[in-house]
């Protein structure tokens, strides 16, 4: 009987590094030899993950990826959270890699829905962040990690700060399954003694190269407080009345938009007159957004973990270890997969925004000229199925009478019931349907089913869809708080009335919140001067949004 | 600042006009003239399909502050930019004229300007251009009999035929978010290329015509936090401060001494138009 050989990933590993030896002093890589090594250690058809966060992007690694032979290395099978940056794309036109498995697509979401229309890119699954890194330990085990840090020292050990993110959950499917893992760091030490702290351990990376320039970070979660309208601040202040106050909301996280930011800034004011700091939005998964800043400071937040950090921010996190996770240095720990896990098993309620909705309350920011992807909102905004604690706002959603009856997580949708350039949120089909068939998706990209969705909330009301007695009533909810959009003007006066009486639909007058009182003077800041202001100048916002 | 005080801070840019000006004068005496009730729309934005607004975004009111009669005229942000038109800038004019009959006749009043405006409404062109030119020539008339008072508070700022305007008045008083300038930084950079002026450059922007800046070099008198009681008393100051005398722009030959000192090839940075801007001495060296 012939043995098997039960190591072939360590030897094709070891194999790999030995081709690229003669660039690396122990695992320091020249940087000028990137190209060189990469060619090495790469082989068409592998698995790679180009570390492509939220925000931090290993960008030098991937503009080295983008610049090697095709006739040499093609056919890679990238595999992303997210696709950030022009070069993640430039590996697919330049024929160096085929397939494509990701999470968020962020700003290059016009781009990746045509290259995914023309065929350029065959896409494996638009997932939601933790789905991804769980497939990385099953059936997407990675060969090569390209991973950021913003120091590493000669022995490969990483501090990644406050833009830790995925690294942790990248680095680990291939650090322990014979992948190789490759670091760019803005800096390179001797000595782990010059790193703040470790984030990664050095037996995990196997070759770090010094960036040409510190890697590329977006602030994508600074809303300036100049820009929230109204009719945001009047959704807010039914959201905080409505649902927040109604249900005890302590643990929860936001999404990114200016509506969330509204609440964010009406907790220190209209929270406040309403006697609720204390009671409700204790405790967040969320990234540092600056537009926290005055809760925080007014006693309303007790903690904050991050999935990511944000620009501008570092200071006044680390001057707040009470409230944000910081290691022994100071600085911010972020981690999203444990934050995913977070917002999926331990807070009370997503509450989030979308660009299109159907009429049974599916919903989906892919529309036919935009593939952004999901991020973690499929994740964070469904219910946790899985969970068995309760907690009272999980519990007051729970049908009466019977013995088995559990909780709920809240899913709520959070709509202006037309979106820029008058065109109406509510729509028959999701454009998602047609992007599955023209790029060849498995699944629809849907981004929060409907049957998930607890809460619909539209400048006209708010429909309390976890209620509905059946998937019929359910629609009618939807279409009585759809304004005057097509699917608005189809709801029926008399069902309306009906589904008011039966406090399943309440209008703003029912919450009590007048259109009148919904002005920008709520705002406990209006400007981004403002939140520095709040913060004791420790914020300090990038200059794109300074103005003064 | 601790957080009671950042709560009960209200913002001053945050208000529309009309909340604007009520806050500044003496509690009952606000009485509008020409209220939206007047319906003076605009004649020409409605050919243009645009919707007009029924005081054409300018509330003139008297009233007192601390008991002196005042004459405020404030641009509403909100509509159309707080560019002034036709009816709007008319409606400053006459409030400004019958401000300087009554000066002249031993009756004074004192004016107050909130201008918050990109300057003339392109819409009206010429008409607009016509009620500025008038404007200027009233508040230089009144400063002999009283001081003019000038607020530029949020980031609209005040540009184009309202900066001069701006530059007219006695007491000028800005925060530090307000911009002041002939042109914005977009018809900047269109005339003089990104490389001259970029106007997506944030800092720079303000480090050149936001109010700190204009406080260094002197165009403005007093900065203030936007804060609306702030700039009531600052308001309330500059109305009791009296006439200005002699006017700060008659000085033509201090101004003339100031561009002979500005390099003009040489790209605008905020730290040497600050010393270029420096009032010389009587002694002749720069103080």
């Amino acid at each position: 009987m012939t043995q098997r050989n039960w190591t072939t990933r360590r030897d094709d590993k070891r194999a790999r590094m030995a081709a690229a030896e003669a660039w690396l002093d122990g695992k320091v890589l020249e940087r000028d030899r990137v190209g060189d090594a990469l060619q090495a250690l790469i082989r068409s058809g592998d698995r790679v993950i180009a570390e492509g966060n939220n925000q931090k992007q290993a960008d030098f690694l991937s503009r080295a990826l983008a610049e090697l032979d095709p006739d040499q290395v093609h056919d890679l099978h990238m595999i992303q959270p997210s696709v950030g940056r022009p070069e993640h794309l430039a590996v697919f036109e330049k024929g160096i890699a085929k397939k494509l498995d990701f999470a968020f697509s962020g700003t290059q979401s016009h781009r990746i829905g045509q290259l995914m229309m023309d065929g350029t890119i065959e896409v494996g699954a638009i997932h939601t962040y933790i789905e991804l890194y769980a497939r990385l330990f099953v059936d997407l085990i990675p060969k090569v990690v390209l991973a950021a840090a913003f120091k590493a020292d000669r022995a490969g050990n990483l501090y990644t700060g406050p833009s830790t993110e995925d690294t942790p959950a990248l680095v680990e499917a291939a650090a322990f399954s014979g992948g190789i893992v490759i670091a760019q760091a803005n800096e390179i030490v001797d000595d782990v003694s010059q790193l703040d702290r470790v984030d990664i351990p050095g037996s995990w990376v196997d070759v770090v190269v010094e960036a040409d320039k510190p890697f590329y970070i977006e602030p994508l979660f600074t809303r300036d407080p100049r820009h929230i309208t109204p009719v945001q601040i009047f959704m807010a202040m039914m959201a905080l009345k409505g649902i927040y106050a109604e249900h005890g909301v302590t643990s929860l996280n936001h999404g990114i938009g200016f509506n969330t930011a509204a609440i964010e800034l009406l907790l220190p004011t209209y929270g406040e007159k309403l006697g609720l700091r204390g009671k409700i939005a204790t405790n967040w998964v969320l990234n540092p957004h600056p537009t926290l800043i005055p809760a925080i400071e007014s006693g309303w937040v007790e903690t904050v973990h991050c999935f990511g950090t944000e620009l501008g921010m570092e200071h006044y996190v680390a001057a707040r270890p009470d409230v944000f996770f910081t290691g022994a240095d100071g600085s911010l720990r972020s981690n999203r997969a444990f934050c995913q896990l977070a917002g999926h098993y331990a807070a009370d309620m997503f509450i989030g925004s979308t660009l299109q909705m159907d009429a049974d309350g599916n919903s989906s920011t892919v529309t036919t000229s935009r593939v952004s992807g999901f991020g973690g909102a499929p994740n964070l905004g469904c219910d946790a199925r899985g969970r068995r604690h309760a907690t009272p706002a999980w519990a007051n959603l729970a049908p009466e009478g019977d013995p088995l009856a559990r909780g709920r997580k809240l899913v709520v949708q959070m709509v202006e019931t037309f979106q820029a350039g008058l065109t109406p949120t509510f729509v028959d089909t999701l454009d998602a349907v047609a992007v599955a068939e023209k790029a060849g998706l498995d699944i629809a990209p849907v981004m929060v089913y409907g049957d998930d969705t607890t809460h619909l909330l539209t400048e006209e009301g708010l429909a309390y869809l976890y209620k509905a007695g059946s998937p019929a009533e359910r629609r009618a909810m939807i279409a009585a708080v759809a304004g005057v959009t097509p699917l608005g003007l189809s709801a029926d006066a008399t069902t309306t009335q009906r589904l008011r009486e039966e406090d399943k639909v309440r209008m703003p007058e029912d919450l009590g919140v007048s259109r009148t009182e919904a002005t920008r003077s709520q705002l406990a800041a209006s400007s981004i001067a403002d939140l520095v202001d709040w913060s004791g100048g420790l914020y300090a916002p990038p200059p794109r949004f300074r103005s003064w | 600042m601790d957080t009671a005080t950042l709560i009960a801070r209200e913002s001053f840019v945050e208000r529309g006009a009309r909340e604007r000006v009520a806050g500044l004068l003496d509690a009952g005496t606000m009485r509008e003239l020409l209220d939206p009730f007047e319906r003076l729309r605009s004649p020409w934005l409605a050919e243009q399909d645009i919707v007009t607004q029924a005081d054409d975004g300018v509330v003139i009111a008297r009233g007192a502050i601390a008991g002196t009669a005042v004459v405020c005229c404030a641009v509403e942000p909100a509509f159309q930019g707080g560019a002034i038109g036709e009816v709007g800038g008319a409606k400053i004019a006459g409030a400004l004229e019958l401000a300087l009959e009554d000066a002249e006749a031993g009756r004074p009043v004192v004016p107050v300007l909130l201008l918050e405006t990109g300057g003339v409404r392109l819409q009206e062109a010429n008409c607009g251009l016509a009620a500025i030119a008038e404007i200027h020539a009233a508040i230089a008339a009144l400063r002999a009999h009283v001081p003019v008072v000038g607020v530029v508070a949020g980031p609209v700022g005040c540009f184009g035929g309202m900066s001069i305007a701006a530059g007219l008045c006695s007491q000028l008083i800005a925060t530090r978010e307000a911009r002041l300038g002939l042109n914005g930084p977009q018809v900047i950079e269109q005339e003089a290329g990104v490389d001259e002026f970029d106007s997506r450059d944030r800092p720079m922007i303000w480090s050149l015509t936001g109010g700190e800046q204009r406080r260094a070099t002197g165009l403005v008198d007093t900065l203030c936090a936007d804060d609306a009681q702030a700039i009531a008393a600052e308001v309330a100051a500059a109305v009791a401060a009296g006439p200005e005398d002699p006017a700060r722009v008659a000085d033509v030959d201090a101004a003339l001494a100031r561009l002979a000192r500005i390099d003009g090839d040489r790209r605008a940075e905020a730290e040497w138009v600050r010393d270029a801007f420096q009032t010389p001495t009587d002694d002749g060296s720069d103080s």
